[in-house]
């Protein structure tokens, strides 16, 4: 029998958001990712990976100040952004994330500029002490940009946004890797020299996403289990949007070129950039496919009741009244 | 919208006025402290929606845009910005896929049911409320402060019953304040004044509560067996992370069939889960970079 709604009346309310949550919800989380991997790279491969460091950090400073106009853009009182620095709330992702966002913005600016100094002048004692600092506390704030923004879906009550927490977070943070190590790939692979340290780059995006791969399983199998539709299953935009998107091109034609280019000897410069590119768009229209479907899922009762009944039975007085009668009629 | 401000503002001025005249009107003292709520009896509502107008009036809310639904006799669809209580009129058609061959002696296949902002606690609104516009009351009561919300609109999803709205027009979120203004000035809500059947009881929730257990007990005595509390604590609607509403109902079906959530959770929950399995596996490709960056190949 299917499950009873109110007239086929949504149950739940959408969240009043537009396309700047998804192009948000990309770029910094990408921009915290490749903040995270300038630091690795700068302790782990030093001299080697200068360039990959230096785009990196101007990378992830562009990323930060593109946020700020997008989340304050979406506000529907945009005047009072502000008001989101009034408190802090442990409890609210949407709070976490003002606060990271704004201390990932602060770090990220300061490494930057401390970056360029240590740059231009050759006996930069300064810059170079705050370089040695600030890339810490940037990379960390970063690290947390590339994943808090799916707790931001996860803590509410639309289901296909609910009913995967921690696969989800696994599936954005992951994306997100994959893709900042993607982007600083491609622009090593379109520069004249490229590092030495660019194949490790996309063997960072294609262990990312195995990861995200496999992620999307599980996510997938928490959404059957729930009787939730996934984002294949939503309105056709957002199916084509996930499948072409999310899978082809962010899981499925990178690990394949990713694979090939690793069992060559000579790894192909066209493949990896390929790979690369198709990443960097996977990414983007997974999070489309996730945030319009999910919205999407609040609207359609049948699935939000049916998550939100979590299996229990009907209310006992009810159930008891029902074999009542039923013995009755007997 | 300033029109309901200098209202608001005006009746806290004279909040002398109304002292004392819930005790004669709801039998309640209405006291910074205690914890007020609704108790919304379904099985004595007849659908005359005097709560949505009187709603509308006291809160001057903007009437909706008037389009026929085509469904049921209910224009009104739902709860949304502009509209805090909305009576669902379900018409019971058929008995488990069958026509029925004789009305029921009560509630001839009519179920009516004003819904409206349950005043959670915990409040998913609340928890989700990056700005702190939306708190909780000296009377435990939920309410949105428009001098603050920002209309980044994430208490709409939070909400596991769907009933806080963002308005296009204002950009702010909006609900039922549980008569926030009128309490403060010692006057019942306006739309359980205004129930001419006492389907709405305001009043301090310990007190509810008892008069809803009695009244459940007594429609089971005199044979409607399906009655139950919905909302209160234990009872469907109050498990999962939400401990009680605030406004709670006396229902006879379904919750679904009032298009009601039958075990809403607490959306906080996830935040630490979800959290930990970003941060583990960010945590665990930065190994695999650190790793790949630092050999030399």
């Amino acid at each position: 029998m299917p499950p009873t709604t109110y007239y086929g009346q949504p149950a739940l309310k959408p969240a009043p958001w537009d396309w700047k949550v998804p192009v948000y919800t990309f770029v910094t989380p990408v921009a915290g990712a490749a903040q995270l991997i300038g630091t690795i790279a700068d302790l782990a491969a030093g001299e080697r990976a200068a360039s990959i460091v230096r785009r990196a950090r101007y990378g992830a400073v562009l990323g930060a100040a593109l946020g700020g106009p997008l989340l304050i853009g979406d506000l529907h009182t945009p005047a009072r952004w502000y008001n989101m620095l009034r408190i802090f709330r442990a409890t609210s992702p949407m709070s976490i994330g003002s606060w990271l966002l704004t201390s990932f913005g602060a770090f990220s600016s300061v490494l930057a500029l401390a970056h360029y100094a240590s740059e231009r002048s050759a006996g930069a004692g300064l810059p170079r002490l705050l370089v040695a600092v600030a890339r810490w506390p940037a990379a960390v704030t970063g690290a947390g940009m590339s994943f808090y923004s799916a707790s931001l879906f996860t803590a509410t009550s639309s289901p296909l946004w609910a009913a995967a927490p921690r696969s989800l977070s696994v599936k954005f943070g992951s994306s997100a890797v994959a893709a900042a190590a993607a982007g600083l790939s491609l622009f090593e692979q379109a520069g004249a020299r490229p590092s030495p340290a660019t194949a490790a780059l996309d063997g960072i995006a294609g262990a990312a996403t195995a990861m995200n791969l496999g992620a999307s399983v599980v996510a997938a199998r928490h959404w059957r289990e729930q009787g939730v539709k996934g984002p294949l299953e939503g309105p056709s935009a957002t199916a084509a949007s996930y499948r072409i998107g999310a899978i082809l091109l962010g899981q499925l034609l990178p690990l394949a070129c990713y694979a090939i280019n690793a069992s060559r000897a000579k790894p192909s410069r066209a493949l990896s950039m390929l790979a690369s590119a198709s990443v960097l768009c996977g990414s983007y229209l997974m999070r489309v496919g996730v945030i319009e479907g999910g919205k999407h899922s609040s609207e359609r009762p049948v699935d939000s009741l049916r998550f939100a009944s979590r299996g229990r039975p009907e209310p006992g007085p009810l159930a008891r009244n029902r074999r009542a009668i039923g013995r009755a009629e007997d | 919208m300033s029109d309901r401000h200098e209202k608001r503002a005006d009746s806290v001025v004279r909040s002398d006025v109304g002292a004392g005249e819930s005790q004669a009107t709801a039998g309640t003292r209405i006291e910074p402290g205690r914890r007020y709520g609704f108790f919304t009896d379904t099985t004595l509502c007849i659908g005359c929606k005097a709560c949505e107008v009187a709603c509308k009036e006291w809160n001057a809310l903007p009437s909706d845009r008037g389009a026929l639904s085509g469904m049921s006799y209910d224009n009104s669809r739902g709860l949304s910005a502009t509209r805090w209580r909305h009576v669902a009129f379900i018409e019971k058609l058929d008995v488990d896929g069958e026509p029925p061959t004789q009305m029921p002696p009560f509630q001839s296949h009519w179920l009516m049911m004003s819904d409206v902002c349950k005043h959670c606690s915990n409040a998913p609104c609340l928890e989700a409320c990056p700005t702190g516009a939306i708190f909780r009351t000296e009377f435990d009561t939920v309410v949105v402060q428009q001098d603050i919300c920002n209309g980044c609109g994430y208490c709409v999803p939070a909400c596991p019953f769907g009933v806080v709205e963002v308005d296009e027009n204002d950009g702010k979120a909006h609900k039922c304040t549980l008569c926030y203004d009128r309490l403060k000035g010692g006057f019942e809500p306006a739309c359980s004044k205004a129930c001419p059947t006492e389907s709405i009881r305001f009043g301090e929730l310990d007190e509810l509560q008892r008069r809803a257990e009695s009244r459940v007990d007594r429609l089971h005595a005199s044979g409607v067996g399906g009655a139950y509390l919905y909302g209160a604590p234990e009872s469907p609607g109050a498990t999962g992370g939400l401990e009680r509403l605030n406004a709670f109902f006396l229902l006879t079906d379904a919750p679904e069939v009032y298009g009601l959530p039958r075990a809403p959770d607490r959306p906080a929950n996830r935040v630490g889960p979800s959290l930990a399995g970003g941060l583990g596996a960010v945590v665990a490709l930065a190994a695999v970079a650190a790793a790949l960056l630092g050999s030399r190949r």
